[in-house]
């Protein structure tokens, strides 16, 4: 089970990832690395364009995809979705956080349904990478293929947080269960409340 | 009906976030803001430079470049992202959602980008901080944007 980022004294194990940084930018993507340096991650491969993300990814695998929504020629949207319907397994079940700044209304649908495990819009802070990176780990969702949508399962709403991990939204149920409150039933009192039995007053 | 296939699939990451060792969360959240903060003074000075090649193009106000006033802000969005940069950001993305919707409308006006570019640059001079002052300016700039919203 990946480790809850709301216990400073988990651990978190990054060090033998690859991670694929896209970004046009060069300066967001030293920072972008400085953070990934930071989490333990001794693997990063840079790319200022995701054209030359997709000829990488041709070649090799990598363990976790990070691609801003914008970039001239590729963006981020497509190049998810190239990931998802044009490679083969296990390159197209890569996990991909998907970085936005100001999102266009253009782009809002794009978003939605390119595939990418997580949208992460900015501000960006470390601490809620992390967050997102240690949820991914523990992401239980299926890989939904069909002709409209490749991806992770959209509806994720449904299947409530992964286990060890506080909820985002306001309906999440807690996935703390507590202690058990008295010992557990045996067979015959089970039964009991099973089967109607004749009693005599 | 189109067929869907569902697959249970376990990362590769999943996998390597359970091995044992690496560091502690508290340990990775704090190195990793170290790295960043040693970004941000470059960062801030390439704020300072976007912001003035976007008070150049109000200066210009030439029609052919407002694709280049969303490209401009989108950046400076971008690159305040990645730090508490509060008013400053949100003085740049309301100059995105601006620019956006004044192309999407056909409609233009120099000064409304010219009133968030001023805000932009008084904000970073004040050193982004949030505030009674960010505030009225921010209250000035929700105005100037309502004016630009097609009423429902």
């Amino acid at each position: 089970m990946a480790a809850s980022s709301n216990n400073p004294n988990a651990r978190v194990n990054l060090e033998h990832s690859s991670v694929l940084l896209i970004d046009d930018n060069p300066k967001s993507l030293d920072m972008l690395s400085s953070i990934f340096q930071g989490f333990g991650v001794k693997e990063q491969i840079k790319c200022e364009s995701a054209v030359e993300a997709t000829e990488i990814l041709k070649r090799r695998a990598v363990d976790l995809i990070l691609v801003d929504c914008s970039m001239p020629e590729l963006d981020g949207y497509d190049f998810t979705r190239w990931l998802r319907r044009e490679t083969p397994a296990p390159t197209r079940h890569i996990p991909v956080i998907m970085l936005t700044g100001h999102a266009a209304q253009s782009a809002i649908h794009k978003s939605r349904d390119c595939g990418a495990s997580f949208v992460v819009a900015k501000p960006l802070t470390p601490t809620v990478l992390l967050r997102r990176i240690l949820w991914l780990g523990g992401d239980e969702r299926e890989f939904i293929e069909c002709e409209t949508y490749v991806g992770p399962d959209r509806r994720v709403r449904n299947f409530g947080p992964p286990l060890g991990q506080p909820g985002r939204r306001a309906g999440d149920l807690s996935t703390h269960v507590g202690e058990p409150a008295e010992a557990n039933m045996d067979q015959s009192d089970i039964d009991m409340l099973m089967k109607p039995m004749r009693v005599a007053l | 009906m189109t067929e869907v296939r569902a697959t249970k699939i376990k990362s590769t990451l999943a996998t390597q976030l359970a091995r044992p060792g690496g560091r502690t969360i508290a340990d990775a959240k704090r190195l990793a803001e170290a790295g960043l903060q040693s970004h941000k003074a470059g960062v801030m000075e390439d704020l300072g430079r976007l912001i003035g090649q976007l008070e150049d193009l109000c200066v210009a106000a030439d029609d052919t470049r407002q694709a280049r006033v969303y490209a401009l802000a989108s950046g400076l969005v971008d690159m305040a992202g990645f730090f508490d940069t509060g008013p400053l950001y949100t003085a740049g993305y309301s100059l995105c959602d601006l620019t956006e919707r004044m192309q999407a409308n056909g409609i233009w006006s120099w000064p409304a980008v010219e009133v968030h570019v001023k805000a932009l640059r008084l904000i970073l001079a004040g050193g982004c901080k949030a505030g009674a002052e960010a505030d009225v300016l921010m209250q000035g700039l929700k105005r100037v944007q309502s004016a630009f919203t097609p009423a429902n």
